[in-house]
């Protein structure tokens, strides 16, 4: 499996390898000065795009401000000058970028709380507050016409120019490295859904101050690299359009990725340029960026890039073989909760849960125990409280009243994360798989400790797609299958799963119904069950509770409550017994 | 399937739909649906959760686009046609969830509809909203705001008004009021359209109806016959219908 | 005022249009171009007007026809892209260089308790008021108001009950760029005035906006003389002054964490 994993992410890596080599031979050997020069400053904007390509195109969170981050690296780049600290070059840069990284946490701390138009107002206006800042201030040495050195062995144009492209080949290895692991996966989780990365129990401020760190360290990188570039430095460079332009052109490329980024830089760097070749207005570029960008958020594609990407994909598809699942091994298990050992212990236990929204009750007094190797439903009409009442279990819901303790400890007050991995799994009734990710990345994301066999066995008997395809290509019905196999993999105490079912067809859901049946034994965990296809809760439950009007209504063995009149009155209306 | 529906070439009046098939997120929701609500009838339409009813409405409606098949009112194919154009033909959409502006008061919210300043009318059928018509509609209880949305339905003058979930998260005895506006309304010459779970409630004021179940009609029958047959209303429920009798039904 | 702008179209529409005073600006530029053809005063205020709400009523039109289903936050994205577009169009139509503009009216102003208060700025209150309470009348009181109402909080359904949302919105983007015109080019003398430094007129009047909580019209007013009366004081304290434009990020941050401090979870999804 390990080869195959192998096999199928090296066209990307090689191809980048020979770009990486490739562009800087070009440029040093066969350019014209000037034209050296603008590669310099192409490679340091497209830094800045990759920076911008981390927290909106991979965190998705809008921060209108790379230009201020690298104005801060810029700044302190001069004031090591100014003050005659003395280091070497490359330590420089990174001092830099860790000096930005504050600034970056800084910022990111209100995107805990704030998001999308907030965060960008916020962000547009830090971007203006430094920009003012450094206009007011001026860069240290700047009247003394100080000027910033480049180290001796890359003080002509050529050699900064490498000494940059290396920063930005360096720059997106790490990235593409982070991308393929969990934390990039994390990054794009807390994009798709910032309730579905906390139920796997990353902690969601964590992920985005990451975001934010990184990519204020890349800009701060960036600045410190256009201050050896440019020598002096001048605010105007620096303000608020800038940052604005650089977002608008990361929108456009698709700066999540390491070609996106560097198309970016060249377009911004040269694009001008040819325009004024043509005998065009230069300023032209920055219409076409922007027309560029509205066209991407029209596609909602991840720009430029990911359409190459895609592309890519589906060339290489043809040749490439997916990867192959081992046949899922049919076993009919609807009888094996016959030999089910009667569960003792208490995995999830809920006393007195009240939810109150206003004056309305959404939850009255529910209290429901799930032990392990226990599968327990629960049913109800339309509205009767079912989601409510795992939202309030998993922590989404404040309580109003009531406990809840997990595997025996109280985690009443317990942030969702936490619950998480105190042993607590759910699904979603709209499914909040990351549609970005692949199989392996998704369910990796969710359980990196899960064994790759096991992995193997478990996608196949839930009739997953393989593992190198991607989420946004299957259908909804699919995606929550591997929602509900991701969370199996994570070995959770308790798993709550809310209508599983939903989108697959009669024979699917059959399917579902028998594996479903499986977990609590094969898994040794508690399994709470929202299903309204009453059938397969009468076939594959130990135990079935009733929700009406947020209260519970029957709870006990599955024949004894379906054939209960109450709850044959709650599902077709009171008045069928009348 | 739906032999007793007569879809002759004369175009009938009210809401004709055949062959529609909705997908939503890569998967069909409905699949293939024909069915007919005449004027002057409540048709019931059942279905367990999930089953695509809401799906079917919003479709028809405009909200959500349907791939296939056609949809009809009063003769004239709106399949393609935008929310406002279906709205001026005389679709009304009670949407689940009691859609009222919350913002806005009572009479506010009536007057969005109302093509005159008349709006006596909803006054007259629901008499419990004149009271209230300043407060706001978001202060109104679950069950008063059904009622506004219902009258608010009302006053565009529709003739085909099409109802998704009246009942849901309201009382039964609330539901029970709400009906009687709903037989006036067909009684008045209106082709409604009734989606409900509790299927009880619903075929008291029902002429025909029919159960979907997973994006397909499996059961097609005069509502009368259905509520003194609870057991084959379970069936349906539970997807285990006999197809080989369901054609007879209306014949 | 342009945040008055900016709520109302924010609350009208659902894009809080961070291209907003640059289509004001727009529209002053118009009107200074013609002022220097040699065109009177009142009908270059009437072109200037009109263009930028011919502008507001293009971009409007294309949000309603391909962004429609868009998230909010795309919106604002997609309103970053057009600021940018935006400028790179005005630099080369009106040039960078800082104008003259004109007062609306002429006239010094009055001294009150020492400080100097131009008719100019008074003018501008009056306008501003008196559109807060105009259009607060309107939405209040008119069939027109209500069904704008009821487009901004539910639009689809609004749609089914057969109100034609899409002209409706493109007739309120026109409007209020119209308005936001008028604003820029009232506060336009008392500025450094090219068309980047009145474009970012917006982040004080986003300030303003927040402060009203993006939603009452008097609150923005009142933001906005709040803000203008602290950055007038900063600007006397000479230490600060020169800091003052940093003034709308403290406001922005700490009134929306103070606003925002129960959101914990990502609204839907």
């Amino acid at each position: 499996m390990r080869r195959v994993e192998r096999l199928t992410s090296q066209p990307a890596w090689a191809l980048g390898g020979i770009a990486a080599i490739a562009v800087p031979l070009f440029v040093t050997l066969g350019m014209p000065s000037y034209w050296v020069y603008l590669s310099t400053t192409a490679t340091v904007l497209a830094l800045l795009c990759l920076s911008v390509g981390v927290v909106f195109g991979r965190a998705g969170m809008v921060a209108l401000c790379p230009m201020a981050f690298a104005a801060i690296g810029a700044l302190a780049t001069a004031l090591a000058n100014h003050w005659r600290i003395d280091l070497p070059f490359p330590v420089l840069i990174l001092a830099a970028g860790l000096v930005t990284v504050p600034f970056g946490v800084a910022v990111g701390l209100p995107a805990l709380r704030l998001r999308g138009l907030n965060l960008a107002i916020v962000t547009l206006s830090f971007a203006l507050a430094v920009h003012a800042i450094v206009n007011t201030v001026g860069f240290p040495g700047g009247e003394a016409l100080e000027v910033v050195p480049r180290p001796d062995w890359a003080s002509d144009d050529p050699a900064y120019f490498l000494v940059c492209w290396a920063g930005f080949v360096a720059a997106s290895v790490v990235l593409s490295w982070v991308g393929a692991r969990r934390g990039g996966a994390a990054w794009l989780a807390v994009r798709s859904s910032e309730r579905g990365t906390a139920a796997t129990g990353l902690s969601v401020p964590r992920v985005k101050l990451m975001a934010f760190a990184a990519s204020a360290f890349l800009a701060g990188v960036a600045g410190s690299l256009l201050a050896g570039e440019l020598g002096q430095l001048n605010a105007t460079g620096f303000d608020p359009l800038q940052s604005l332009t650089i977002f608008a052109l990361a929108v456009m490329v698709g700066a999540r990725y390491p070609e996106g980024a560097a198309l970016g830089g060249m377009l911004a760097a040269f694009l001008p340029e040819l325009l004024r070749e043509v005998d065009l207005p230069q300023d032209l570029a920055g219409v076409i960026f922007a027309v560029g960008a509205a066209l991407g958020l029209a596609k909602g594609s991840g720009g430029a890039a990911a359409d190459l990407r895609a592309a890519g994909r589906r060339l290489f598809s043809r040749y490439l073989p997916p990867g192959r699942l081992p046949k899922p091994s049919i076993v009919d298990v609807s009888d094996s909760r016959r030999e089910r050992p009667a569960g003792t212990e208490v995995v999830l236990d809920t006393r007195d849960l009240s939810v109150r929204y206003g004056a309305v009750i959404a939850l009255d007094d529910v209290s429901v125990r799930v032990c392990r190797g226990e599968l327990h439903a629960l049913i109800g009409p339309n509205g009767a409280g079912k989601s409510t009442f795992v939202d309030a279990v998993n922590g989404f819901t404040r309580l109003t009243a009531g406990n809840v303790a997990i595997c025996g400890v109280d985690s009443t007050t317990a942030p969702v994360h936490l619950r998480a991995r105190a042993g607590l799994r759910r699904t979603f009734q709209h499914e909040r798989t990351v549609a970005d990710l692949t199989v392996r990345e998704y369910t990796r994301l969710v359980a990196p400790d899960a064994d790759p066999r096991d992995r193997d066995t478990v996608l196949a008997q839930f009739g997953c797609p393989a593992l190198d395809i991607r989420l946004s290509s299957v259908d909804v019905g699919r995606r929550r299958l591997v929602e509900v196999a991701a969370a199996v993999l994570a070995r959770p105490s308790v798993l709550l799963l809310d209508e599983p079912a939903a989108g697959l067809d009669a024979v699917e859901s059959r399917q579902l119904g028998r594996r479903l049946a499986e977990i609590p034994t094969t898994y040794g965990c508690g399994v709470l069950l929202i299903e309204h296809d009453v059938e397969m809760v009468a076939a594959i439950s130990d135990r079935v509770t009733v929700l009406d009007f947020g209260r519970v209504i029957a709870s006990g063995p599955p024949a004894e409550v379906l054939a209960d009149p109450a709850v044959r009155a709650a599902y077709l209306g009171a008045e069928v017994t009348a | 399937m739906n032999a007793g529906v007569v879809l002759g070439p004369e175009a009938p009046a009210g809401l004709v739909v055949r062959g529609l098939v909705v997908q939503r997120g890569g998967s069909t929701i409905v699949n293939g649906v024909d069915l007919l609500a005449p004027p002057g009838e409540v048709t019931v339409l059942l279905g367990p959760n999930g089953a695509g009813k809401t799906t079917l409405l919003e479709s028809l409606s405009g909200r959500i686009p349907a791939s296939r098949g056609s949809v009809r009112i009063g003769g004239r194919d709106v399949l393609r046609s935008s929310r406002v154009a279906r709205a001026r033909l005389g679709l009304a959409h009670v949407e689940q969830g009691r859609t009222v502006f919350r913002d806005l008061t009572v009479e506010e919210n009536l007057r969005v509809a109302a093509r005159t300043d008349e709006l006596n009318d909803a006054y007259t059928l629901f008499p419990e909203l004149r009271p209230r018509s300043r407060v706001a509609a978001g202060a109104l209880s679950g069950g008063e705001q059904q009622l506004l949305v219902l009258a608010r339905a009302m006053l565009g003058r529709p003739q085909i008004l099409l109802i998704d979930e009246m009942s849901l998260g309201l009382a039964p005895v609330v539901v029970r009021r709400l009906l009687p506006a709903v037989s006036t309304l067909a009684a008045q010459g209106v082709a409604v359209l009734l989606v409900e779970q509790y299927a009880a409630l619903a075929l008291s004021i029902g002429t025909t109806a029919m159960v979907l179940f997973r994006g397909q009609i499996v059961l097609h029958s005069y509502a009368v016959e259905l509520r003194h047959q609870t057991d084959r209303l379970h069936q349906a429920y539970l997807g285990g219908v006999d197809h080989s009798s369901q054609a007879k039904e209306l014949a | 005022m342009v945040g008055v702008c900016i709520v109302l179209l924010y609350r009208m529409t659902g894009v809080l249009n961070i291209a907003q005073a640059a289509v004001g600006a727009f529209g002053t530029m118009v009107l200074l171009e013609l002022l220097e053809a040699g065109a009177g005063f009142g009908v270059a205020l009437l072109a200037g007007v009109l263009a930028a709400a011919a502008l507001a009523g293009v971009l409007g039109a294309l949000v309603a026809r391909f962004y429609s289903d868009s998230s909010a936050e795309v919106r604002t994205v997609l309103s970053a892209a057009v600021l940018v577009g935006l400028l790179a169009v005005g630099f080369r139509l009106f040039g960078n260089d800082p104008r003259t503009v004109p007062s609306l009216l002429p006239g010094s102003g009055f001294a009150v308790a020492g400080v100097v208060i131009s008719s100019n700025a008074v003018v501008l209150l009056v306008l501003a008021v008196g559109l807060a309470l105009g259009v607060g009348l309107l939405l209040k009181r008119t069939r027109l108001g209500i069904i704008l109402r009821a487009v901004s909080s539910r639009p689809v359904t609004a749609e089914m009950l057969g109100v034609r949302v899409a002209w409706l919105s493109v007739g309120v983007w026109a409007a209020v760029g119209a308005i936001t015109a008028i604003a820029v080019t009232g506060i336009a003398p008392t500025r450094p005035s090219n068309f980047l430094s009145l474009s970012l007129l917006v982040m004080p009047a986003m300030a303003a906006a927040l402060l009203g909580g993006l939603r009452s019209l008097g609150g923005t007013v009142a933001g906005g003389l709040l803000i203008g009366v602290v950055e007038g004081a900063a600007t006397a304290i000479s230490q600060v002054s020169q800091y003052r434009q940093v003034l709308p990020f403290v406001v922005i941050l700490v009134c929306l964490l103070w606003t925002q401090r129960g959101e914990v979870w990502d609204a839907a999804r």
